[in-house]
């Protein structure tokens, strides 16, 4: 993902504001990182560059 | 959409006539400002197809083979039920959803479930979609949303009307004994400001 799309991002729960934590990046795509919902206190990966916003309790 | 065509490999529905009619309505409706958001993308053959014609393009799918294929074509893809994990704002959002009507005992226990199956009436996504996509809308914004006979449009219609919204049937076509439609859907502006019309 690009840093561009954090602010048009939310928490799926809460729809809070999501920190972003980047891992590894390449050039200006985030490829691996975590979005952090402070407010819950969830962790949403990133992951091959695609942030999994489903909520954790519903991840297969 | 009688048959429809899955690719074996990646639990990803193929595009067929459906993700054609919808992507040709969108060509058509895009405005090259505009910020677009297409939810349940599948393979990602109608976002791509507005990759240079819209100021941005994010997809969203439930299904992680669908994310990945998404973005194999290029396309900014956030893995999300819907647009839960969305924000916005966005002027123009797509959705060809699940619309089979489908009976408990006909589920598939897979990733293909997700595309086809809409619940007992064909509407449990659609309504899903209609109670959140206001949130993620701009005032102005336009939706373009892909449903057949089978799903019931006059009841579709009257979802979204008792939202807010006004419908319109922008794109049509028979394929194999059920009706594609594309129902194009905007705030009802009159109601907005209050009954000034």
């Amino acid at each position: 993902m690009k840093r561009s799309l954090l602010p048009i991002l939310c928490c799926p729960v809460c729809k809070g504001d999501l920190e972003l934590r980047v891992d590894a990046e390449d050039g200006d795509e985030i490829l691996e990182g975590t979005l952090w919902c402070g407010a819950c206190a969830v962790a949403y990966p990133i992951r091959d560059g695609i942030p999994d916003l489903l909520p954790r309790d519903e991840q297969e | 959409m009688n048959h429809p065509a899955f690719s074996r490999d990646d639990q990803v529905y193929a595009p067929a006539e459906d993700t054609f009619l919808l992507r040709d309505a969108a060509l058509r409706e895009v405005r090259p400002d505009d910020r677009v958001l297409e939810v349940g993308c599948g393979s990602g053959a109608v976002a791509e197809a507005l990759l240079e014609r819209a100021a941005s393009v994010t997809a969203t799918d439930i299904n992680p083979h669908a994310v990945r294929s998404a973005r194999a074509h290029g396309v900014e893809t956030v893995r999300s039920d819907l647009a839960s994990g969305l924000r916005g704002p966005f002027d123009l959002v797509l959705f060809n959803p699940p619309y089979l009507p489908t009976a408990p005992e006909e589920r598939l226990d897979d990733w293909l479930e997700y595309a086809l199956d809409g619940g007992p009436s064909g509407r449990d996504t659609i309504e899903r979609f209609a109670a959140d996509v206001g949130r993620v809308l701009t005032p102005y914004g336009r939706i373009l949303l892909l449903v057949s006979s089978l799903t019931g449009p006059a009841a579709v219609r009257d979802l979204f009307a008792a939202l807010g919204y006004v419908v319109f049937v922008v794109a049509e076509e028979r394929v194999e004994g059920e009706d594609l439609i594309v129902l194009r859907i905007s705030r009802d502006l009159c109601r907005i400001s209050a009954g000034t019309c």
